[in-house]
């Protein structure tokens, strides 16, 4: 079987300023719309785009403008890859320690309501990784463009 | 920054209806707080459900989801029910997600929703 190179497809960088994570969400739904994503999966890759690009720049950049947050978007065979990065170096969203939302907790005052950002990203995309290399934080959203069995409970 | 959400109220025998619009994420947080607010002090004693349309709202994110779970933690305090109509199967599956919707009972469009929570005025 023949073996196809990753391909990358879009590369861009973003102002660490709030809301900027709408524009790489557009940008990275407008690179794969005519990949063979479903709506329902196109929405969620949409979803985590969104969530881990206010990520990097809220605490990966700490809403820095001038610290850009870097966008690369590859295919690789079936897969969509949307890398983002920041340079937050490791942050305390990457332990296992972090807390799951607990939405009965949030409701009695236990927990916070906050911190769904990287709970939405886990459930919306088929794999997602995590890496640092000194300060450069990097966290990988992986779709296959296939991957109807993650459409079965819609 | 600017929030782009827009709340517009109703008060209606047996519910108080709130109809989102635009973005709801964390700059939301003064609107919706405001007409919520709004929405249950109109007529309190008949407002035992609040209606949270979001037909015309076309992002949420994860701060918008906070501010929804403590609008939730408010009227559940206050011994109201909260429902959502409107909203989009996206935007269904993270409130199933979260379990917001094992709290918020889901509607398909406002008109259901409020068929369903309203009363004739006596």
């Amino acid at each position: 079987m023949t073996q196809v190179a990753p391909r990358r497809l879009d590369t861009f960088t973003l102002a660490s300023e709030p809301g900027n994570e709408r524009l790489a969400l557009a940008r990275v739904a407008g690179t794969v719309k005519d990949l063979g994503l479903s709506d329902a999966r196109l929405e969620r890759l949409k979803t985590a785009v969104a969530e881990a690009t206010m990520n990097a720049i809220e605490h990966g950049n700490g809403n820095r403008p001038e610290i850009p947050v870097e966008v690369e978007v590859t295919q690789d065979g079936d897969e969509i890859i949307v890398a983002i990065s920041d340079q937050g170096g490791e942050t305390d969203l990457d332990t296992s320690a972090h807390e799951t939302p607990d939405l009965v907790k949030k409701l009695g005052g236990d927990q916070s309501p906050r911190g769904w950002g990287l709970f939405l990203i886990r459930n919306m995309v088929d794999a997602m990784d995590v890496t640092t290399d000194g300060q450069r934080h990097t966290i990988w959203l992986t779709m296959r463009t296939g991957g109807a069995a993650h459409d079965e409970h819609m | 920054m600017m929030s782009t959400c827009e709340a517009t109220t109703r008060s209606l025998p047996g519910a108080a209806v709130i109809e989102l619009s635009g973005e709801v994420d964390g700059t939301a947080a003064a609107v919706l707080t405001e007409a919520y607010e709004r929405a249950v002090t109109a007529s309190p004693e008949n407002h035992d459900t609040v209606v949270l349309d979001f037909a015309a709202v076309d992002y949420i994110n994860s701060t918008g989801i906070a501010l929804i779970v403590s609008v939730l933690a408010r009227a559940r305090a206050e011994r109201r029910k909260v429902v959502a109509s409107g909203l989009s199967p996206h935007y269904r599956e993270i409130f199933d997600i979260t379990r917001l919707s094992d709290f918020i009972e889901l509607f398909p469009d406002l008109d259901r929703a409020v068929s369903q929570f309203t009363h004739p005025a006596a």
